[in-house]
């Protein structure tokens, strides 16, 4: 049996003409990609290495392409660096990685990449107690925070999945990001040191699943008589990693008859998924959802097979209790300490596991009192109408608290009269249990619930939303309340706004009746496109802007936007339509088009 | 007719305690600031009294009998106002 080992670097010792990735979308001849073009990606990463430091540094690295990812990680190790991942590429992320790396690599803003040449690779060591990477939790308990990972504690986890669900060679299709913890064992190194292969790129749309499914399905020994004698065939076991938001999406009317011939497991992390969630995912695509619970900090902790019990079983080598609090404390190998830690969620022990009953309270102090924040959660959420709500400190504005409450749709308010209307029914629910001085001041109405691409409660989108009270902008109040955003691919995306009542644009304009002037939306438009879909082109022009209907402070109100190019004069020029739809008018529609050429208009 | 100190005072409370979603049409001359009405609380009422300090030159005691009379609304601070400035 070879040494599937992260220590022994399983990938120096591969079969060159073996395939480590697939390209699900292409036809099937050319779709593998063989060991020895990773090793010449890895050649290429340790050139530019080489090129820009002596060994011994930390990395920011930032690289959507899976196996790309795999050859600059792995060019860093076997150089004797080691790399930092960003939780997400936005500018204020990177910055603050900046200040412990030598360089940024790959496809973010000033991302050093390797040349298209392949390189020959150079091994290293592993050393076990090794810095090998950082990685940073999502914020869903408070700010986010760096973690360093060693060598053996990777290791330790990897061996743990590759006895518990060995991957055999089947082929690893990805949903979730590589830049968190889950998503970089499950879908990167797992394969890298099991000898199985991995999907080209992220699986991100439930119709990319489902085409890819249905070609690998046509791979099936059954019906693959037509295949090309000797050429290497794909594996028809797939092993989907994802992740609550994805299959708590999964439409029902796409094809996903192939599914459960090619799908041999699907593993969800990052939150516990929803009973109803799980039975949906089991009758869409035929195979049960193996959960593991833990945390970046953590690591695995437990896994769970609904249909199986709802109790969590303890992973292999860790050891759980709990306190009179019901608290939930931890004992893993996966840790640097060995002693008991405790975690932030209460559990029930039960002879088959133990469930999860929730987070440990939030406290704060508010005025010298202790205020629980997850009281004031549930009782907002007794509120008719109220699906959830998060209360939340905002460190910005002293003692005065934030709350993000999710709606049912009808109950919505679409101006402000409505949204008056709302906050005080709120405020009177809250004072028959809580002081006066402790009601949040300012509130965030959402329709869909703020989880980020893991399905956790998420740090980053809550400050997000808060971002137009933030210091810096207090004294502007240039920007609108953005209340959330959906992608429907990576080039059309919904955002929610409302108009913030103290706008610095509605003041003056017309006293008596305020409305927003029409070039505000304009600049908001460029900005929210250039925020969503990584829009970076200059702004050249707006054609047919419309305004058909007023927007007065506190209307709420949603942005369409959608990014195409045009080729005029064989150029790409990117397009933006937008609409922005009121719940009865449309307040604005157009076109602005933007220009990849680096002399044009200013802005 | 003292509208324009009244809404002068609007815009003052709207900034000082930063009142995100309050417009001035949503102050009512006679509603009451506190608790009910506005809903503003004892915090708020220490804010708005150095915000009265400062603009005006007014001093309050800070928990006296006589603030709480004249903070019960706004046209009730709008005469505080126009009877003890001094700038």
């Amino acid at each position: 049996m070879t040494d599937t080992s992260l220590l022994s670097a399983p990938w120096r010792h591969a079969s060159l003409n073996q395939p480590i990735g697939w390209r699900c979308a292409e036809p099937i001849a050319e779709a593998a990609v063989p060991w020895s073009m990773l090793h010449g990606r890895i050649g290429a990463w340790q050139d530019l290495l080489d090129s820009l430091a002596p060994s011994g540094r930390r990395w920011l690295l930032h690289l959507r392409e899976p196996l790309e990812f795999a050859a600059a990680l792995i060019a860093c190790w076997e150089r004797g660096d080691s790399v930092v991942l960003p939780a997400d590429d936005r500018p204020e992320t990177l910055a603050g990685v900046d200040r412990l790396t030598a360089g940024r690599l790959g496809d973010v803003m000033s991302g050093h990449r390797a040349g298209p040449d392949a390189g020959i690779p150079r091994w290293g060591t592993l050393d076990a107690g090794a810095l090998a990477l950082s990685l940073y939790t999502s914020g869903s308990s408070g700010d986010p925070q760096r973690l360093d990972k060693c060598f053996a504690q990777l290791d330790a986890e990897l061996c743990m999945h590759a006895r518990l669900w060995p991957l055999e060679g089947r082929l690893v299709i990805s949903q979730v990001s590589h830049q968190h913890i889950y998503g970089l064992l499950f879908a990167i190194l797992r394969p890298l040191c099991e000898g199985a292969t991995m999907a080209t790129s992220l699986c991100r749309y439930p119709e990319t699943l489902s085409a890819w499914l249905a070609r690998l399905a046509k791979t099936h020994p059954s019906s693959s008589a037509d295949m090309v004698p000797d050429a290497v065939t794909a594996p028809c076991d797939a092993v989907l990693i994802t992740a609550p938001p994805p299959l708590e999406r999964l439409p029902e009317e796409l094809d996903w008859q192939t599914a459960p011939q090619v799908l041999s497991r699907i593993h969800s992390s990052g939150a516990p998924l929803s009973q109803a969630a799980s039975e949906r995912a089991l009758r869409i695509l035929g195979v049960p959802v193996s959960e593991i619970y833990g945390s970046s900090e953590t690591g695995g902790i437990a896994w769970r097979i609904q249909q199986r019990s709802e109790c969590w079983t303890p992973l292999p080598g860790i050891d759980i209790r709990d306190d009179t609090q019901g608290t939930l404390w931890l004992r893993s190998p996966f840790l640097d300490t060995t002693g008991w830690q405790r975690q932030a969620d209460r559990i029930a022990i039960e002879e088959s596991g133990f469930r999860l009953l929730g987070r440990v309270d939030r406290i704060l102090k508010v005025g010298g009192k202790r205020l629980s924040l997850t009281s004031m959660d549930r009782t907002l959420a007794t509120y008719p109408g109220v699906l959830q709500a998060r209360t939340i400190n905002l460190p910005e504005r002293n003692t005065r608290l934030g709350a993000i409450v999710q709606l049912e749709p009808q109950l919505i308010p679409y101006d402000h009269a409505a949204r008056r209307a709302l906050t005080e029914g709120l405020r009177r629910h809250l004072l028959e249990t809580f002081e006066s001085t402790v009601i949040p001041r300012y509130w965030r109405f959402v329709d869909t619930w703020p989880a980020n691409a893991q399905g956790k409660f998420s740090g980053t989108v809550m400050a997000r939303l808060f971002r137009d009270l933030q210091i810096k902008d207090l004294h502007n109040r240039r920007l609108p309340r953005w209340l959330g955003v959906t992608f429907e691919d990576d080039e059309r995306c919904r955002v929610t706004l409302e108009v913030p009542e103290r706008l610095i644009y509605l003041q003056g304009h017309f006293d008596a009746q305020p409305v927003l002037p029409g070039v505000v939306i304009l600049q908001w438009i460029i900005e929210l496109a250039r925020e969503h879909l990584g829009l970076q082109s200059t702004f050249k022009r707006f054609e047919r802007v419309k305004f058909p209907q007023l927007l007065r402070p506190g209307d709420r109100a949603e942005l369409s936007l959608l990014l195409s190019s045009v080729p005029p004069q064989g150029e790409q020029n990117p397009k933006l339509t937008f609409t922005l739809k009121g719940r009865q008018a449309t307040h604005a529609s157009g076109k602005a088009i933007f220009s990849d050429r680096e002399t044009s208009d200013v802005e | 007719m003292a509208n324009a100190l009244e809404l002068e005072l609007k815009h003052l409370i709207i900034d000082t305690l930063e009142l995100e979603d309050v417009t001035p049409e949503d102050i009512d001359r006679d509603e009451p600031l506190f608790v009910e009405g506005l809903g503003l609380d004892s915090i708020d009422a220490l804010e708005l009294g150095l915000a009265l300090q400062k603009t005006y030159g007014i001093k309050l005691e800070a928990d006296s009998e006589e603030s709480r009379r004249h903070f019960a609304s706004l046209k009730s601070l709008a005469a505080l106002v126009e009877e003890r400035r001094i700038h």
